[in-house]
């Protein structure tokens, strides 16, 4: 009896296997999730908790960014401000339908800021639209954003990829439905198994090449990578370490691109020792910045950063000169009133591989500097509640935001997220008369000023910019290889690059 | 014997009550909780705050055990604060897609490694047992990780004859998840199959050099005889606790092999939910498992006692 139970398990077992398992249909795309929320995942585009490689697939920006991070037409088809900046007005795009059927116009566009500003929704995205007072309809093709303060780079705060345009009204029900206006529409979501969409036919820019993209929840990485390997999935983020195994592997693409994700080290500016500039500055350039890419990334795989958050890609990013210079850092500290060097604490913690490394690296490249680093080890788990900004030195880690969200989120004295206690009056005021300034090469000037005074005088010490790093199947085309996977147009992407 | 089984049930419902209070406790002593897990770095002020309210963090640590374990008594496991679900309908497909993987591990393990292993015993140091001995203590110590691994790298992405790591979600049908579970299946059944084998083999050989098998070889009895009458019965019965012990093995076995192959059961949910400081969840998950131990170490003691007349009279 139990033979026979075995025999036929194994039998259907066998069947299993000889008939193809995963639907390998050539006009799927396949995507793996790494399940960031447990299965709390939101379709919602600004819930802390968005699922945001669907999203990207589903909905539609206003704008996009072309190759140099600069705003062109996406929903939105021009735009223009008013001579003080005050007053932005946005002509829409027409024949733009939702995936319920139903036409994009200005209404839509009023609801979806107005949600995003809504106190009781309380979204993380609130905070970027902060100068805005409030949004108006001037024609169904046209809306007029007024600002409370001056601000001449509105377009590049919409890009931000979570202000997606949803349709008036579906407030409730988006966390479920996914309704955008994206090239592809949701067929069925499981954050934590299989989601599926499939191809939009009335996609404004022209219907899909793909059938369909399905999304796998696979948390653990190096599982994706052996789905990858295995042929399962057709692209993933991975790990330099990971990428060594599709060198020389024709079935794969290794695509390195310029990202704008950061590490840092950050000192309170509020703090003793570090509430005197001359110290802050001595302990970041008594520190070799190549030596950080070499040593804690790999070779290649990142940009040299000069304390500086805006990244290579920004239109706005200043060129700064941040050579070591340990005897620069001995004079300052003395001047500062260490003539013997100098002792801290730096608190990390294993939260992301690279965390603890840093602080390994920065102990031994400041040394020579009479700078005698002291590592503490911090539980990962509470580290952003209970150890950053709130211990005098610790390792932070921020993800790609143009230079006025960046410079205004993390340096700005109001900020809820101004992580070295920055207080600057003169910062604040440049980052004020930069969002005002209407000629563009003043403002270049502005934001850049504002770049070297962190370098002169702020709390944290940015050595490079992290590179991203993918891996893709051959079949694959259309995926841009310099560029982050917002870059993406997914109705262009087919799967016949390579013969199989 | 009644008297003893009721005995058993008793305690073991005492060491699951005590589990409860231990795995509670300790993942209140971890650093962190639900919020922070859940905000990162939002986690701050008036966002902490307020998420500690609503997910009711802010009661002492006593009456939120209390809470939860009236609950638990009467089978409610409360809702998952992080996941914003009923645990029940987080945990039910999972449970089952473990059940399913230990069970078609058992099915296949169990009677493969019984027949090496006596094949290993009455081979004694034989080439045939060399091969088996030496490949089962190489099974035992390859952690499963690696062999995992070894297996998709060889079956899936070299030969391509299965699939690698499983992408049917948790509530996909039998039919579907049992195909891609194949690899998972012998990952797992290497590792106890391996103990097994050697557990039966020692004892095969315990037997066959004993004097009752001495003295049927005397009789002249034919070998086939005296290895199904004599042999068999006497040297299985040490081996049932043996896998007794490593079927309940499997149930925490299955959260390294589960995370490696992707495999949408309790195991790697365990995972996540220990990350995300997930108390009911957590809770649910070991009780979950610590009940399938319990229960598989008391059947495998009600069949030996069964077996072994000896043993009846035993006043534990």
């Amino acid at each position: 009896m139990e033979f026979r139970m075995i025999g036929a398990a194994a039998a259907v077992a066998a069947l299993m296997t000889l008939s193809p398992l995963v639907g390998h249909a050539d006009d799927t795309l396949r995507l793996a999730w790494d399940e960031d929320w447990g299965g709390a995942e939101s379709l919602d585009p600004i819930s802390p908790n968005r699922h945001y490689m669907i999203n990207d697939i589903i909905y539609s920006r206003l704008m996009r960014e072309d190759d140099h991070g600069e705003p062109i037409p996406e929903l939105a088809t021009a735009w223009s401000a008013s001579d003080d900046a005050m007053e932005w007005t946005i002509d829409l795009r027409d024949g733009v339908t939702f995936h319920d059927g139903t036409s994009f116009d200005a209404a839509d566009v009023v609801y979806t800021f107005d949600r995003i500003m809504d106190p009781a929704i309380d979204s993380p995205v609130a905070s970027v639209l902060q100068i805005i007072d409030h949004v108006e309809i001037i024609d169904d093709d046209m809306v007029k954003i007024v600002l409370s303060s001056p601000h001449a780079d509105l377009p590049l705060l919409l890009l931000d990829y979570r202000i997606r345009m949803i349709p008036e009204g579906s407030g409730d029900t988006i966390a479920e439905t996914g309704i955008g206006s994206g090239p592809f529409m949701l067929e069925s979501f499981d954050p934590q198994g299989t989601s599926r969409l499939i191809a939009f036919p009335d996609y404004w820019e022209g219907a899909p090449k793909l059938a369909a993209v399905e999304v796998y929840s696979i948390p653990d990485s190096d599982a994706r990578i052996q789905a990858l390997l295995a042929g399962q999935i057709d692209m993933a983020g991975a790990s330099f370490q990971q990428a060594r195994l599709f060198q020389g592997n024709d079935a794969f693409v290794v695509q390195v691109y310029p990202a704008g994700s950061w590490q840092a080290i950050v000192f309170r500016t509020d703090t003793p020792p570090f509430d005197d500039p001359r110290v802050r500055k001595a302990i970041r350039i008594a520190a070799d910045r190549q030596a950080f890419i070499d040593l804690v990334l790999g070779e290649g795989n990142g940009e040299i950063a000069c304390d500086n958050p805006v990244w290579k890609g920004d239109p706005y990013r200043a060129d700064i000169d941040c050579a070591q210079d340990i005897e620069g850092a001995k004079a300052l500290l003395a001047e500062a009133g260490y003539p013997d060097g100098i002792a801290f604490d730096v608190y990390t913690s294993n939260l992301e591989s690279e965390m603890v490394p840093i602080a390994e690296v920065y102990q031994q490249q400041v040394a020579p500097a009479g700078i005698k680093v002291n590592v503490v080890m911090a539980p990962a788990d509470g580290y952003w509640s209970d150890v950053w900004m709130v211990e005098s030195a610790s390792i932070t880690s921020w993800s790609e935001r143009p230079a006025d969200q960046i410079l205004n989120e993390a340096y700005r004295s109001t900020s809820s997220w101004n992580e070295t206690y920055y207080n600057n009056p003169d910062f604040d005021a440049l980052l004020d008369r930069a969002r005002s300034e209407l000629d563009p090469a003043k403002r270049a000037e502005l934001y850049g000023d504002a770049q070297r005074m962190l370098f002169e005088d702020g709390g944290s010490f940015i050595p490079y910019n992290m590179n991203g790093l993918r891996v893709v199947s051959s079949e694959l085309t259309n995926i841009p290889g310099d560029h982050n996977d917002n870059w993406i147009r997914w109705e262009l992407v087919t799967k016949d690059g390579a013969t199989n | 014997m009644v008297r003893l089984i009721i005995q058993r049930i008793l305690s073991s419902a005492i060491t699951l009550a005590l589990l409860t209070v231990f795995v509670f406790f300790a993942v209140e002593l971890l650093p962190g909780d639900t919020c922070t897990a859940y905000l990162g770095r939002d986690a701050k002020g008036d966002r902490l705050e307020i998420c500690r309210e609503n997910m009711g963090l802010n009661d002492p640590a006593l009456k939120r055990f209390a809470t939860w374990a009236s609950g638990a008594l009467v089978g409610d496991f409360g809702v998952s604060p992080y996941r914003n679900k009923p645990v029940s309908e987080i945990v039910g497909w999972r449970m089952r897609n473990t059940i399913v993987l230990a069970l078609s591990a058992s099915l296949f393990g169990i009677p493969l490694a019984i027949f090496f292993g006596i094949i290993a015993g009455i081979r004694r140091d034989k080439p045939v047992d060399m091969v088996l001995s030496s490949t089962s203590i190489l099974a035992m110590t390859v952690p499963e990780f690696v062999s995992a691994t070894l297996l998709i790298l060889v079956f899936s992405i070299s030969l391509g004859w299965t699939s690698g790591v499983v992408t049917a979600p948790a509530d996909a049908p039998i039919g579907v998840l049992l195909g891609s579970t194949i690899l998972p299946t012998v990952a797992l059944a290497l590792v106890f199959a391996a103990h097994i084998l050697r557990m039966v083999r020692s004892s095969v050989i315990d037997v066959m050099e004993s004097e009752y098998v001495a003295m049927a070889r005397l009789k002249g009895l034919p070998f086939r005889w005296i290895l199904l009458r004599h042999v068999l019965p006497n040297s299985l019965l040490p081996a049932i606790n043996v896998i007794g012990l490593t079927v309940a093995w499997l149930l925490g076995g299955v959260v390294v092999i589960e995370s490696v192959f992707n495999f949408p059961g309790l195991g790697r949910l365990s995972v996540d939910a220990v990350a995300d400081r997930d108390l009911p969840l957590t809770q649910c998950i070991v009780l979950i498992l610590a009940t399938g131990y319990i229960v598989t170490n008391l059947l495998t003691d009600l069949a030996s006692l069964l077996l072994n007349p000896r043993l009846r009279t035993f006043r534990g």
